[in-house]
């Protein structure tokens, strides 16, 4: 058991050392999610309260946009590499390696984003007392979107021909992410039971996940 | 010890391999021969459990392998035919996730030794991208030694290497199995041990 418990401290480790080396790409997504809100205020305008209005929906949008942007490396190159095989050779199911990788794609992708929403709230005029819900959102949200992304990611796999699909079917399934995040932002009366849904869809998509993915890597496998 | 007997594999209504029996135990080495395409590699994954027979049974510590499986994985070490270490890191920092990942026990020094036999020592600093393929290959080896299993298995392990590495590698094998170790790889070249079995595909 504390063999096991150490295995998962050093999977993390490795996931460090991976982000680190490839710190650039978590650079990129940033800078695409702060380009992108300056092409969004060039187009819209600079009227403050049109901003304001669609801030939140910008902000949500690009982060969606932004995060199926790493997708692409989420599994393949440790796929490519068989080291989606040796993880397993060393005692971790499939299904356990998709729910470490989820976690790592949350840690390491997602939330160097949420230190980005406070300085997009400024820059998009967003009220402060916003931002609170606007990172709770994101929090629940983006974990769903790592969870879709898994599954997305792992279907791939088997798919070399299309990649694009992968990131319309994650667009596909987060239009309910979107439309209870929004939700718990600008309608606050109803911020219980939305914030309840969006932790629903965590729950049932954290439970698929590991099945999904972890088939999706092994006919993979099987078929390299 | 591990048994295969009269494995069958047929994928897509074609027929891969067939009635494969063979014993791998402690002090032997197994060597799988065949053109390319004769499944050699589907051999191994099958072994591996990657891929489940179509008839036949494996049997590993006398128990049907689905069951110990990870038990299994825990007595073996596997080469696949692709490079596991990663590009963008250091040799010594590839060598350092190895450890960690597999839990290790093996000193520093041990490790040093071998890269210094490999001719890998000077490049400890440098990142797998700017390796050879020879290079990159006896650093994925090296994972036979940091993981310190009994049975090791092996596709191709001496593909881009040079005849003083592939005889370095033979020396290994040989030393792994006169220390109750065992060997089973798939090879093109002609491989001279003092004790040896071909199984043809």
């Amino acid at each position: 058991m504390f063999e096991f418990a150490k295995k998962i401290i050093n999977f993390f480790y490795r996931e460090y050392k991976l982000n680190l080396s490839g710190f650039h790409d978590i650079l990129t997504n940033i800078t695409f999610f702060f380009i992108s809100i300056f092409i969004f205020i060039f187009s819209i305008g600079p009227d403050n309260e049109t901003l304001s209005k669609l801030a939140v929906g910008i902000v949500w949008t690009l982060l969606l946009l932004s995060s199926t942007l790493s997708l692409r490396k989420f599994y393949k190159d440790d796929f490519d590499s068989h080291n989606l095989l040796i993880l397993h050779l060393h005692g971790m199911s499939f299904e356990f390696i998709a729910i470490l990788k989820t976690i790592s794609h949350f840690i390491y992708v997602q939330i160097p984003f949420l230190v980005s929403i406070p300085i997009a709230c400024i820059i998009l005029n967003i009220s402060f007392d916003k931002v609170y819900n606007l990172l709770l959102s994101f929090v629940l949200g983006s974990l769903i979107l790592s969870c879709l992304g898994s599954i997305s990611a792992s279907m791939n796999l088997l798919n070399q021909r299309n990649y694009l699909l992968g990131s319309v079917i994650v667009m596909i399934f987060s239009i309910p992410v979107i439309i209870f995040s929004i939700g718990i932002i600008n309608l606050e009366e109803s911020f219980n039971s939305l914030i309840n849904i969006l932790i629903g869809i965590l729950l049932i998509l954290f439970s698929v996940n590991p099945w999904a993915s972890g088939a999706c890597i092994k006919l993979a496998l099987q078929n390299n | 010890m591990l048994i295969l007997q009269n494995v069958s594999l047929n994928r897509l209504n074609t027929k891969i391999f067939e009635n494969i029996s063979f014993t791998l135990g402690s002090g032997r080495v197994l060597i799988l021969k065949g053109k390319n395409g004769s499944g050699k590699t589907s051999l191994i994954k099958t072994i591996l459990y990657l891929l489940e027979p179509s008839s036949g049974s494996i049997y590993w510590k006398g128990k049907i392998l689905p069951k110990t499986i990870y038990d299994f994985y825990n007595n073996i070490t596997y080469i696949g035919d692709r490079p596991t270490s990663l590009k963008q890191l250091t040799i010594e920092e590839n060598i350092k996730i190895w450890k960690k990942i597999s839990i290790s026990k093996i000193d520093y020094e041990k490790i040093r030794n071998v890269l210094t036999i490999l001719k890998l020592n000077n490049y400890k600093n440098k990142k797998v991208s700017t390796l050879s393929l020879g290079e990159i290959k006896k650093l994925e080896l090296l994972r036979l030694i940091i993981e310190n299993k009994k049975y090791w298995l092996l596709d191709e392990p001496f593909t881009n290497l040079d005849l003083d590495s592939i005889d370095i590698i033979r020396q290994t094998f040989e030393e792994h199995c006169k220390n109750e170790g065992s060997v089973l790889f798939s090879s093109h070249q002609d491989i001279k041990f003092s004790k040896y079995e071909e199984i043809k595909l």
